[in-house]
């Protein structure tokens, strides 16, 4: 159930222009990113450089690549529960014998599969001159699962919420809304006592640069694997009150 | 016969407003029961609750015995449902739509194409199946709704005002498949539409305010005794009572008559006798039970002539 359920999501997907928008205007944006970062290094003596090819590579494109899966996972997230729920095609699925928490993961992994091109967008740039230059495969392996990660994470957030509204451009603003306040809540670390951290713990992008740093730490893989996971079971949750409301 | 649905002290409140109150009725295999009421009587509440898109606030339902609630998986595999608005994916077209919902409603594999072809070909739908849902009429669009409900041949079907959009040829055709369903399956249905729910009900609940107001039975089979005549010009309703076959005449004016004939006396010595006495007759016809006159009188409406 959850594979048919997953595959019609694609599909309708597919059919729409959006994915595609996002995965040519993603190119065009990192393929930009990509060239300034590589002009610049080159532009540089070897004395000058601060820091690997490699490195410069992975915090630009892989950390802008993080940006706007922050836009496109809640703009694709937007139809699968909101749209539906506006355009009434929800009934469909509410009437038939599933599950919620087979339509929820349903949902949930068409999500990653439609997001999974767009993480894979950094390493498709880099192919150009993986040949010519001296990169690090490892930290770009491990650049590419961080932002796949933090992709899981910004779908889940995506999917919640697309289950709190009928109006899928509220619940865009609300999904952005909730990964903005945990991108800059590090931020609250300087503002607080020095040794609270709970704020920098909290916040995707500081765990997301470990991994672009080429440290594959379990710490912060488990952060992105709980929070989607609290999210997933916040949009259950959700849809399972519709059903009382 | 099986009882497919059982509806038990049926409630549902949104906030402090009660959409449907103790509501309690049965419906069994080879019925069409019809739910009837004005505008906000509690119809749609009363069809989402039923089809498990709504939880109740008091009282349970049974679906085949399997309570909704506690097992809804299990109960809504017997469910067809077409909601009010056609849940429908725009983007698809109407053979993958089809293959979905068959998928959806756990149709084996093997089956789907059977089942597919079999909802086209009783919903009209056999000349559509490459187009895009956007680009279909309303009128497409409401037949592939039900097209959905029925693909998997349910036992409980629950439709929501099925013949909106249809134009008269379609709604025939519609009401002509309700009842060919029926033979299978119980359904229930909303309308507000008094003639069909007459044409294709067995037995009506009328709803106001969220409350059961009446059940009341239809007979398809007139009411033996009771025929309908329209005769031309102005003729004394005393010359119409006196006819031999006749016991009562009541005038409904323009030169109609609701006439109640005598013991024994058939449609056909009245049509005789109306000739008989100089009188033109231009309709007759046997009465049915005139839901419009129950429906008005319970709701409390002024007469609607």
């Amino acid at each position: 159930m959850i594979g048919i359920i997953a595959g019609r999501e694609v599909r309708s997907a597919l059919v729409t222009p959006l994915p595609w928008i996002l995965l040519g205007g993603g190119q065009v944006v990192l393929s930009w990113i990509f060239l300034k970062v590589v002009d610049d290094f080159a532009g540089l003596e070897a004395d000058e450089r601060v820091a690997s090819l490699t490195l410069e590579l992975t915090l630009n494109l892989f950390g802008f690549a993080a940006v706007i899966l922050m836009l496109a996972a809640p703009l694709m997230a937007m139809r699968m529960l909101s749209g539906e729920l506006r355009d009434g095609s929800f009934e469909l699925v509410a009437a038939a014998p599933v599950r919620i928490g087979q339509l929820v993961i349903g949902k949930y992994l068409a999500l990653v599969g439609l997001m999974t091109p767009l993480c894979l967008l950094p390493i498709l740039n880099l192919a150009w001159i993986a040949g010519i230059a001296d990169l690090d495969p490892g930290q770009v392996a491990a650049a590419t699962l961080g932002l796949w990660l933090a992709g899981l994470m910004f779908c889940s957030v995506g999917l919640y919420a697309s289950s709190l509204s009928t109006q899928p451009g509220a619940s865009v603003l609300v999904a952005f809304s909730i990964l903005l306040v945990f991108s800059i809540i590090g931020r609250a670390e300087s503002l607080a006592s020095p040794g609270l951290s709970l704020f920098g713990w909290l916040s995707w992008n500081e765990h997301l640069f470990w991994f672009l740093a080429g440290a594959v730490r379990a710490s912060d893989i488990a952060y992105f694997l709980s929070f989607a996971g609290v999210f997933l079971a916040l949009s259950h949750r959700r849809l399972s009150n519709r059903y009382l409301q | 016969m099986e009882i497919l649905a059982r509806a038990i002290d049926l409630s549902r409140r949104f906030g402090r407003y009660p959409a449907l109150s103790g509501l309690d009725f049965e419906l069994r295999q080879g019925e069409v029961l019809g739910l009837l009421g004005p505008n906000g009587a509690g119809k749609t509440t009363c069809l989402r609750l039923l089809s498990g898109g709504l939880h109740p606030s008091r009282g349970k339902i049974e679906i085949l015995g399997i309570d909704l609630s506690r097992r809804p998986v299990a109960a809504k595999r017997h469910l067809g449902y077409l909601p009010e608005r056609p849940p429908l994916y725009p983007e698809l077209r109407v053979d993958e739509y089809l293959r979905h919902c068959a998928r959806l409603h756990r149709v084996p594999r093997r089956g789907v194409k059977e089942a597919v072809a079999e909802a086209k070909r009783r919903c009209g739908l056999d000349g559509v199946g490459r187009q895009l849902i956007a680009k279909l009429s309303k009128g497409f669009r409401q037949r592939l709704g039900i097209a959905q409900a029925i693909l998997h041949r349910p036992r409980l079907l629950i439709l929501d005002e099925p013949t909106e959009g249809l134009d008269p040829v379609q709604t025939r055709e519609v009401r002509a498949l309700i009842r060919e369903l029926s033979k299978d399956s119980g359904i229930i249905l909303s309308s507000h539409v008094l003639p069909e729910v007459q044409a294709v009900c067995d037995r009506v609940l009328v709803l106001h305010h969220g409350r059961l107001l009446r059940s009341e039975h239809l007979s398809a089979a007139p009411r033996a005794g009771l025929c309908r005549v329209r005769v031309a010009g102005a003729v004394d309703p005393g010359q119409m009572a006196r006819l031999p076959c006749v016991e009562a005449a009541i005038a409904l004016g323009e030169g109609r008559y609701r006439m109640i004939l005598t013991e024994g006396a058939t449609s056909g010595d009245l049509a005789r006798q109306i000739v008989g006495a100089g009188l033109e007759l231009h309709e007759l016809g046997p009465e049915r039970p005139d839901l419009e006159r129950v429906f008005f009188d319970l709701i409390g409406a002024g007469d609607p002539a």
